[in-house]
């Protein structure tokens, strides 16, 4: 059931091929819920796979002028925008995108000891660019008027201290997030038993929580990071491999615990973010995230908890006794419902269940452990 | 030159190290006064070979070598004693203990207290030279404060001696480390001593010996040095302990809207432009914006060598007089900027513990339900040490980790920083922190209108070119606050 990927490293497309195991009709076996059926993921279709703008290699050249000019240009785009798309849909504002604008310069210019771009209307000096600048031009049309995620432009997201590639059709990891690999970090911190565990992560995207926990349990542990999506797959097996983790994470593609057959009453630990986005508040969600992120990513059926029920429910069977859970949610309502699902309707299977909220204040995670 | 000089010495040193008795024989004190050299060593007629053997050609250090071997003729010349015993010291002994001299018992000291006339560099006299050389040498020792780090290192030594010292390794591991240090610092001092006295040895030796050559090398050696001793008197105005450190440079806008805001603005500015000169490495670390221009208050990370030492002299309140750019009936506007600086201590300093129970972490400028709804590159987070209530906020970095760890960083240096006003209730106003800082503690004043001038209210040095301090160039402010500031207690050496 092991996904086998062939990729090539250093030129700007690559290609995975997914050998498919048997996830076609997984998802209906599994999903109890009325929330709209993903599109079939084209199985064995090689994917392409975008390089991230700061690993390119810097093959275009422009002169200073030239660069400054679309900057000048770009920031007038940036500031234009005011807070419209906050007040429209809590989307970023000027200076959020000012912001970004500077990230990528940063990560599109080769040298970055240069005068700043702010002052070289007059430098004629060619620099090193990753991107041509026509391309600059079309990518920030992107952000701000198809309101297209910054982290799909310049194809990462910065996440603890990893950079992790993403790209279109492959959830952008939330700051939020970040938390889960601390609660894990903290319960193997004097427990050895779950340091030295298999660790599972469900839906793991683009790898970020898996990625995290792995770099923490190196030494030690093994996770196994599955998804229902190949590419979500094919990008984490990228940044597993950037990261050289390719003997600590395993991927396996699935729905949810379908490929973990072989591991019941094995694991340490289980960590998710899954879908948990009420489907009727899809509608409602910000540009960037309504019109590019995946929904399969976003959508957890009619009261958004579909996905974390039925996490729920397999965590008792496959965590072995004393193995610890950690997920996230949507808030505080789903939080308190969950626990009360996990301390009646889940059998006693559970003890000392705990809501942490994120560093906003809100409710965001239900952490625990198999009795 | 100066690895030249480091070539020198080291053979020099090796050279000793190889022919022991040889060399010091030839680094025997020349006869003071009277006393010529082949009277006091009529023995010797022809070069030992195993000077010969080796190449020294290039080094006013070998003429002078060949020259007085001359009269050295064979290694075991009979030389006292105790003249042996006063050689082996200068070079093995404590060296920085003992006050070095020349062969005829001239130290620094003294040659200040000569008073030779200190002509222009292109005066070639040798005398000038070596009295600025000396000058030099008395005044970063001052600065230094030499006298309290004799002390100091008297009592790290005694520290080290005693016999139970590795029971406490960590203690232990700490006095030694400083005393490593201040040794360090102290033995590059003296160096720079001997080497001056050397030279003047050398210089008497050859006129002496009527060697035209090996004078105008040595003179060469010597004005050299003189201009090393200028670079050397800057870097002793930095001795500080936590002069070395990077630091945060933080500036705050006073009361009075948009034009204090944009002139809070314009001092951060002018902060990032003097650390690009300096090849600091900038980063805004924490942005506060006003709402229509300029800042309300903003933390920078000035990452390199000695940054805390020169930014510590900016600490205080800016003032600012122009005619607004925001004021519609164009009137002159006073404001002003309040500049702290926080060094950033390194490993090997002692930092404040801070207890992960005591700190509560926030999302700064959230709003809206979060995780899978949004997706924002913003976050910034903020930190708030609960049991001193001092906060610490970063949003520039790219990841909620990266910004939490530059927050942590910038805490602990502000707790760091207020345990050592604490703990050594120094005079230093630089240890203050934006809070402390009080708005009559006005340091320097801008004035844009009706004439242009920038003047430093504590040491009165003053610029009529605005816009090049503006830009960044505060070295000669910087300066003349820090040598004003040391020089002025004159039993503080
Ligand atoms: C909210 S995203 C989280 C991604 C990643 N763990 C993160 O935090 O960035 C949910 C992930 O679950 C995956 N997913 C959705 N339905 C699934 C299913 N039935 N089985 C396995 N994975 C599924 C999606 O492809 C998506 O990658």
């Amino acid at each position: 059931m092991k996904l086998s990927l062939t990729y090539a490293f250093g030129v700007s497309n690559f290609t995975v091929f997914v050998k498919p195991p048997l996830f076609r009709n997984l998802h209906h076996s599994v999903c109890l819920s009325l929330k709209p059926t993903p599109p079939p993921p084209a199985a064995a279709a090689p994917l392409k796979h975008r390089m991230p703008l700061f690993l390119r290699p810097p093959t275009y050249t422009a002169p200073m002028s030239e660069l400054h000019k679309w900057h000048e240009w770009a920031k007038s785009l940036a500031s234009s925008v005011g807070t419209t798309f906050e007040d429209l849909d809590n989307g970023p504002d000027s200076s959020l995108l000012c912001r970004e604008l500077k990230w990528l310069v940063e990560d599109v210019v080769e040298d970055q000891t240069l005068p700043s771009l702010t002052q070289s209307e007059k430098c004629e000096r060619n620099v090193g660019v990753r991107v041509s600048l026509e391309e600059l031009y079309k990518l920030w049309k992107e952000r701000i008027e198809d309101r297209r995620p910054f982290q799909y432009i310049v194809g990462c997201e910065h996440w603890r201290d990893l950079v992790l590639c993403v790209q279109d059709g492959v959830l952008i990891p939330r700051p939020e997030t970040e938390r889960i690999v601390d609660l894990v970090g903290d319960v193997v911190l004097d427990n050895e038993e779950l340091r030295e565990g298999l660790w599972v992560d469900l839906g793991t995207g683009s790898g970020a929580i898996a990625i995290g926990v792995g770099m923490m349990l190196k030494s030690w542990g093994r996770v196994i990071a599955t998804d229902l999506s190949p590419l979500a797959l094919s990008v984490a097996a990228f940044n597993v491999q950037r990261y050289d983790l390719q003997d600590v994470v395993e991927l396996r593609q699935g729905s949810w615990f379908e490929p973990l057959k072989d591991l019941e009453g094995k694991v340490a630990g289980i960590i998710s973010n899954p879908p948990y986005i009420p489907s009727e508040n899809i509608s409602g969600l910000q540009a960037e995230v309504r019109r590019h992120e995946p929904r399969i990513a976003l959508d957890g059926g009619v009261h958004g908890m579909d996905d974390l029920l039925h996490l729920c429910k397999g965590a008792a069977s496959v965590l072995k006794s004393g193995g610890f859970f950690a997920f996230e949610t949507n808030g505080e309502k789903q939080c308190k419902h969950l626990v009360e699902y996990m301390e009646t309707a889940a059998g006693d299977s559970f003890c000392n269940l705990n809501i942490v909220p994120d560093f906003a204040g809100i409710q965001r995670f239900v952490t625990g452990f198999r009795k | 030159m100066a690895s030249s000089l480091l070539r020198k010495r080291t053979r020099r040193n090796n050279l000793w190290f190889l022919h022991p008795r040889t060399l010091t024989q030839h680094l025997l004190p020349s006869s003071p006064e009277s006393q010529s050299q082949s009277q006091k060593f009529p023995l010797f007629q022809n070069p030992p070979n195993s000077i010969q053997n080796h190449d020294f050609s290039d080094s006013a250090f070998s003429k002078f070598l060949l020259k007085s071997s001359k009269h050295v003729a064979s290694s075991t010349a009979n030389v006292s004693g105790r003249r042996f015993d006063s050689q082996r010291r200068r070079f093995f002994g404590s060296q920085t203990a003992a006050e070095p001299s020349t062969s005829d018992g001239l130290t620094v000291e003294r040659i200040v207290a000569n008073g030779w006339t200190i002509l222009d560099e292109s005066e070639n006299d040798w005398k000038s030279h070596a009295a600025a050389v000396a000058q030099s040498i008395h005044l970063i020792k001052k600065r230094m404060k030499w006298k309290k780090l004799l002390v100091l290192l008297d009592m790290l030594t005694m520290e080290l001696n005693k016999p139970d010292l590795w029971n406490d390794p960590v203690h232990a591991g700490k006095v030694s480390r400083e005393h490593g240090s201040l040794m360090g610092k102290m033995k590059g001092v003296n160096a720079f001593e001997r080497e001056l006295l050397e030279h003047i040895d050398m210089i008497k030796l050859a006129r002496e010996e009527n060697d035209a050559e090996l004078e105008s090398e040595s003179l060469k050696a010597l004005l050299q040095m003189r201009r090393i001793s200028k670079e050397k008197e800057l870097e002793a105005m930095l001795s500080g302990e936590n002069d070395p450190c990077s630091c945060y440079i933080e500036v705050q806008a006073g009361a009075g809207g948009t034009e204090s805001m944009d002139w809070a603005s314009m001092v951060m500015e002018m902060y990032k432009l003097w650390g690009q000169h300096r090849h600091y490495k900038i980063t805004v670390v924490d942005e506060m914006p006003g709402e229509i221009a300029g800042i309300k208050r903003a933390t920078i990370k000035v990452d390199g060598e000695y940054a805390y030492g020169y930014a510590k002299a900016e600490v205080g309140v800016h003032r600012l007089v122009r005619i607004s750019p925001f004021d519609s009936n164009k009137r002159r506007h006073t404001s002003f900027a309040a500049v702290a600086v926080i060094p950033i201590l390194g490993e090997g300093y002692t930092h404040v513990q801070i207890n992960e129970s005591d700190l509560r972490i926030e999302r700064f400028r959230s709003g809206g339900a979060g995780g899978q709804h949004a997706n924002t590159t913003d976050s910034a987070v903020r930190i708030v040490h609960i049991p001193t209530g001092i906060t610490a906020t970063c949003q520039n970095e790219r990841s909620q980790h990266q910004n939490k760890a530059s927050a942590m960083a910038v805490l602990q240096s502000r707790l760091d920083q207020r345990e050592m006003a604490r703990q050594v209730q120094m005079n230093a106003q630089h240890t203050q922190s934006l809070t402390d800082i009080t708005w009559g503690n006005q340091i320097r004043s801008y004035v844009l209108h009706p004439y242009r001038m920038v003047k430093d209210l504590r040491t009165n040095y003053e610029v009529s070119d605005t816009d090049s301090v503006l830009e960044g160039d505060l070295d000669g402010f910087i300066m003349s606050y820090l040598s004003a500031s040391l020089d002025k207690d004159e039993d503080d050496r």
